[in-house]
């Protein structure tokens, strides 16, 4: 078993490279674009306004209530007959997750907004600073400290969610598991190479993350 | 640069600041004034004057509407009815802008609120050069002449975390100054000290008093108020029940409330 795992590795290595590399770019690209996208929606939900607040919270509900994969096939199908360019299913796939991780991402950045002391806001009102400075100048630099680390866990959940898009064949990890194992019918040895390294993967994360962590809690003021 | 945080008196006579002098004598006029918090009336029809150089102290049993009151000055809190008007303008009238209002009158916490993300200087300078357009080189000259004056000149570089609760509130007081206020609210600036910083913070508050700088403070230190007030209210059930000089109040109160409570503060 492990002369074979070792001589599939020496064999088809750069699928799994190839895999690992779409998994972390896919990865990387639809938490930082669910960045900017949840802090919006976080915004609206914050703005007082109750017509927007209705509408993010509708938002949360329907991706929260249904199946992640569910939401791929949604997106994969809907989004070619809307667009006016030929999108490709990767394209698909990473808007999908991007909306997806949209949604949990503007629950982190609404509570790392609201986990800021009160006291903060009325101080800054208090001396005739304009809400978007208030917001910008005082609210946020103190709420990233909340805000990073769980968007960090986010990165390490999303690598592992980005799995789902080997069902449409997108590059990542598990779609070079599919190839490998179509081409030599080793199923198991294909699957643990791939296994492992997720598992490298998303430990060293965990472990920076942790460092990162710590760091800020240190320079906490 | 002459930094001088004198401002009150001083400005009637049209000071050199960018503020235009009162139209009244009257700096702070309260009518009608009502808060209500859902079913909970907090004030109940509030009347009060402050005028210009006036030193006001505030004082009462918990939850008697004091800091609610003064946070409706600087509409911190919505009034739910009534009129503040300052300087002569009703600031509770919708076409007034309450930004600009707020840079008139500074405001400092029982908790400081210093802002913990920026050193001490840059605590001071962050409103002035953001929202008056203060060059940097010359907000940071005055922050540290203001840091000077209340002893904190060495400090200028630190952040907050590394300050004692005194020097917190002596860094808030200066922040609120940095902007020029025509009047300054406390609100038990000294209630979350310990026993050993209250004199520090006291002091600087004395300084200001002196300088002719329009107060309104709400304060459990009985002697101080006494020392420096010209007028002492004593609030309670959301209503002014009794208002004087510190003698009339501290000596001869009448209302029944009023001997009551300071029968048990003295
Ligand atoms: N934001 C709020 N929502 C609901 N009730 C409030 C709010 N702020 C104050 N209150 C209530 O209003 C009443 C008066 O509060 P206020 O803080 O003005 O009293 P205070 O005289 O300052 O008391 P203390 O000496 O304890 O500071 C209290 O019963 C308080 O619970
Ligand atoms: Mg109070």
């Amino acid at each position: 078993m492990f002369d074979t795992i070792l001589a599939l590795w020496d064999k088809y290595y750069y699928v799994y490279l190839w895999g690992l590399w779409g998994t972390i770019w896919l990865s990387a690209a639809s938490v930082a674009a669910a960045s900017v996208v949840g802090t919006g929606l976080a915004f609206l939900r914050l703005s007082g306004i109750w017509a927007f607040d209705l509408l993010v919270r509708a938002y949360l509900g329907v991706l929260r209530g249904t199946p992640i994969l569910l939401q791929l096939y949604f997106f994969w199908i809907f989004l070619p007959r809307i667009s006016p360019i030929e999108l490709s299913d990767t394209m698909c796939i990473l808007t999908a997750l991007i909306v997806n991780a949209a949604a949990y991402v503007s629950e982190v950045v609404r509570a790392g907004i609201q986990a800021v002391d009160i006291g903060q806001t009325e101080a800054a009102r208090s001396l005739g600073m304009r809400p978007h400075n208030i917001m910008f100048r005082i609210v946020l630099p103190q709420a990233v400290k909340n805000i990073l680390p769980a968007l960090g866990n986010e990165y390490i959940t999303m690598i592992k969610q980005t799995s789902l898009a080997s069902v449409f064949f997108v590059p990542e990890l598990m779609t070079s598991y599919r190839t490998v194992q179509s081409a030599t019918f080793l199923a198991l040895p294909s699957l643990i190479i791939a296994g492992l390294i997720y598992l490298v993967l998303t430990t060293i994360l965990t472990k920076a993350l942790d460092v990162f962590e710590r760091r800020l809690k240190k320079s906490e003021r | 640069m002459n930094v001088d945080y004198k401002s009150g008196k001083e400005n009637v006579g049209g000071g050199s600041r960018g503020a235009k002098p009162p139209l009244t004598d009257v700096l702070i006029r309260v009518e009608n004034l009502s808060k209500s918090f859902g079913k909970l009336k907090v004030l109940s029809g509030i009347n009060e004057e402050v005028r210009c150089g006036e030193v006001v102290s505030i004082i009462g049993p918990s939850g008697g509407g004091k800091s609610t009151f003064l946070r409706c000055l600087n509409l911190l809190e919505q009034p739910t009815d009534g009129k503040v008007f300052f300087d002569g303008v009703n600031i509770c009238d919708r076409k007034v802008d309450i930004v600009e209002h707020r840079r008139k009158i500074g405001m400092v916490f029982q908790q400081f609120n210093v802002f913990p993300h920026l050193t001490v200087t840059e605590n001071i300078t962050i409103a002035p050069t953001l929202e008056k357009k203060i060059p940097k080189a010359q907000a940071v000259e005055r922050a540290h002449s203001l840091l000077w004056r209340v002893g904190l000149l060495d400090k200028k570089d630190e952040y907050p975390s590394r300050l004692s609760g005194g020097q917190k509130q002596r860094l808030a007081i200066v922040r609120a100054l940095a902007m020029e206020p025509m009047a300054m609210l406390f609100d038990e600036p000294t209630s979350a000290l310990d026993p050993e910083m209250v004199g520090e913070v006291l002091d600087v508050i004395r300084d200001l008093a002196k300088s002719g700088m329009t107060i309104v403070i709400v304060t459990h230190e009985m002697g101080f108020a006494r020392e420096v007030s010209d007028r002492v209210l004593f609030m309670d059930g959301g209503v002014i029940r009794e208002a004087g000089t510190p003698d009339e109040i501290f000596e001869c109160a009448e209302d029944q409330r009023t001997v009551e409570f300071l029968s048990m503060v003295l």
